[in-house]
């Protein structure tokens, strides 16, 4: 029966092994027959795709359904009519006929200081930037006209790349073409399905759309508030120690920003490294708002916090505010940084930053070495005494958010002045230009989650903001709110 | 130095080519090819039976087969799917999921054949039999049908 070793003694003649079929036992024929059919009956089979019940999302509707959401589809007017886009609409007639810097000459001839732009080193119209950029012009044409990886890196955007990395004393430095997309493609990056990202819930728009490009797990912690990120951080440990394959293979995530543009607020970051290294979670940190502005030397929240720059995984900006040109980079170590050279989607599918915005970016971050940090602590100083004096002098009247020394505040209607709404802040800004001043109302994205709830004047504050014009805001400011509060 | 991804190419439209490697050209043959190599190897081997040869390639093929389609998920480069397919088979990503392909129901007859062609050589016996078609239906037949799809029995594999 059991024919384990060499069969000398049994007959490999053709015939004999035929027989050999009908000498088998019932049951294997029995076997053997059901699974010729059962395979014949799969081969027959149509190919579908399954639905995604399982580990998914996306029920199908049934064909009544669909036709039934065809025949109640009403077409929604392209242009809304409301009330509330008028004022917005009318700010797109505005047309400036100077550079946006520390003051703004419009089309009908009035000249306003500008309260409303992120130039928190006045370099624009920086001349030694403008020569820098003007010269590039002319050696390299105004676009790349490629991405990166398909003949679009020139010299001018490896020598930037290096002088961002030493400016931060990381390893190396990615450089993107456009500041929005540079936190929203480094995040997908490394972040996938089944990870765990924990965001404050006050980041900006472009965190928010690399958290969703992520398809990660988001998890939002109340905003600078550490203790409910451990609080949350613990939970997790909890579920990780319940399922520790799961545990694995999940990578986890902080998100934050160095200096909130929707708050004016300076994370904690110091509190955040510790719950790092506690939770073993990787940081990243955006760092649009602070480069130049925080820090004695202006290298950003690390310094401000005391905090080694080797302790952040990754540090993100755009650099389109104290800089002063277009684009973003990322930096860190080589092995974080490097791994977006070909899974940054932002910069190996867009074309690279022209060669003269990245010669200015250049020439603004060598004058931001050279300085010292002077520039910085003016702008600190002008913030701080400009906070100082809301709080005093117009207390009752708006009320500020945001640290004193950042140069992003928000300012909201005080509850006796009146109601704190969109078209009331709205008319306050035109309002202000009549007196001379250029603000804004902070405005958001329906879809964003960072929003406050209340509506908020922003305002952006110019390291070489003289104590006039400073002054000239306050006075707008409380005459402004007293009538209206007379009212 | 550190290991980094490989990162595959993106000039098609697939964000993972372990949906669509199998539809090249040849690599039926090769399959089949692959299974006669390993068939003759252990062929040569020169004190056992042909009906155990035939039997250890049927468990060899069916066991190597189950490793490769349904044990180890994701893919050995970094796709650019953000993910979905790291908690995949191999079998749940070929053909983007679809169930019923040429592909997949060419993969479901190769180890039926293998198996008859098995028994047949080992002349029905019982031994042989019992270890042939269980391996067959428990780690080739079983895994490949549609309501095994992206089930993972007692949590087995799942992460």
């Amino acid at each position: 029966m059991l024919i384990f070793v060499a069969d000398a003694d049994v007959s490999w003649e053709f015939s004999d092994l035929i027989e050999a079929i009908y000498s088998a036992p019932t049951y294997h024929l029995v076997f053997e027959g059901c699974l010729i059919l059962f395979i014949v009956g799969l081969l027959f089979q149509h190919s579908f795709l399954p639905s995604k019940r399982r580990g998914g999302s996306g029920d199908r509707l049934s064909k009544a359904e669909e036709d039934q959401l065809i025949a109640e589809w009403q077409p929604e007017p392209l242009v809304s009519g409301d009330p509330a886009d008028e004022a917005l609409l009318a700010s797109y007639q505005r047309c400036a006929t100077s550079q946006v810097g520390r003051s703004v000459t419009y089309s009908d001839g009035r000249t306003l200081v500008n309260f409303a732009t992120g130039n928190f080193l006045d370099f624009i119209g920086e001349a030694r930037i403008r020569d820098r950029a003007l010269a590039s012009l002319r050696h390299y044409g105004v676009g790349s006209c490629g991405p990166r990886g398909f003949y679009g890196t020139m010299d001018v955007h490896l020598h930037l790349e290096e002088q961002l990395a030493k400016f931060y004393g990381c390893e190396e430095a990615v450089l993107y073409s456009y500041g929005f997309s540079t936190i929203a493609s480094a995040i997908p990056s490394y972040a996938k399905r089944h990870d765990i990202i924990f965001a404050d819930e006050r980041c900006c728009f472009a965190i928010q759309q690399g958290l969703e490009a992520s398809r990660s797990k988001i998890i939002r912690f109340r905003h600078n508030d550490t203790a409910h990120l451990e609080e949350l951080l613990q939970r997790q440990a909890e579920h990780d120690r319940r399922n520790p394959k799961k545990a694995r293979v999940t990578r986890k995530f902080i998100v934050v920003e160095g200096l909130y543009v929707n708050c004016g607020d300076i994370c904690p970051l110091g509190e955040l490294v510790k719950l790092k290294y506690k939770y073993k979670v990787r940081l990243f940190v955006e760092e649009s708002a602070s480069l130049g502005t925080l820090g004695a030397t202006g290298r950003g929240i690390c310094e401000e916090a005391g905090v080694s720059v080797q302790d952040v995984d990754l540090i993100a900006a755009g650099i389109e505010n104290a800089l002063a040109t277009q684009g973003g980079f990322v930096v860190g170590t080589k092995y974080v940084v490097d791994h977006q050279r070909l899974s940054g989607l932002g910069y190996c599918f867009s074309a690279s930053l022209p060669p003269m915005l990245a010669a200015a970016a250049s020439e603004a971050l060598t004058m931001v070495d050279e300085m010292r940090g002077e520039r910085t602590a003016r702008l600190k100083s002008v913030s701080d005494r400009l906070h100082q004096r809301l709080l005093a002098e117009l207390d009752n009247l708006w009320s500020v958010e945001g640290a004193p020394m950042s140069p992003i505040k928000h300012l909201r209607l005080h509850r006796c002045t009146g109601e704190n709404s969109l078209p009331a802040l709205e008319a306050a800004c035109a309002a202000a230009a009549d007196a001379g001043l250029l603000l804004t109302v902070a405005r958001y994205v329906a879809q964003d989650l960072g929003q406050p709830a209340q509506p908020s004047i922003r305002l952006s504050v110019n390291c070489n903001h003289s104590d006039s014009e400073i002054g000239s805001l306050l006075d707008f400011l409380k005459s402004y709110a007293t009538g209206l509060a007379k009212k | 130095q550190s290991k980094q991804a490989m990162q595959v190419g993106t000039a098609h439209s697939d964000p993972n080519p372990n949906h669509i490697y199998f539809n090249s050209r040849g690599i039926w043959m090769t399959y089949i090819i692959f299974i006669l190599i390993a068939h003759f190897i252990i062929l040569s081997i020169p004190f056992i039976s042909v009906g155990l040869a035939w039997t250890l390639t049927c468990q060899v093929h069916n066991f190597i087969t189950y490793l490769w389609l349904h044990w180890e998920k994701g893919a050995p480069f970094e796709p650019l799917d953000q993910g979905e397919s790291r908690t995949l088979t191999h079998w749940e990503q070929l053909d983007d999921g679809v169930q019923f392909t040429a592909n997949k129901k060419f993969l479901l007859v190769v180890p039926t054949v293998v198996f008859l062609l098995a028994t047949f050589y080992s002349r029905y016996d019982q031994i042989h039999f019992i270890a042939n078609a269980l391996s067959l239906v428990v780690l080739s037949i079983a895994p490949k049908l549609p309501m095994f799809y992206r089930v993972r029995l007692f949590g087995i594999n799942k992460w």
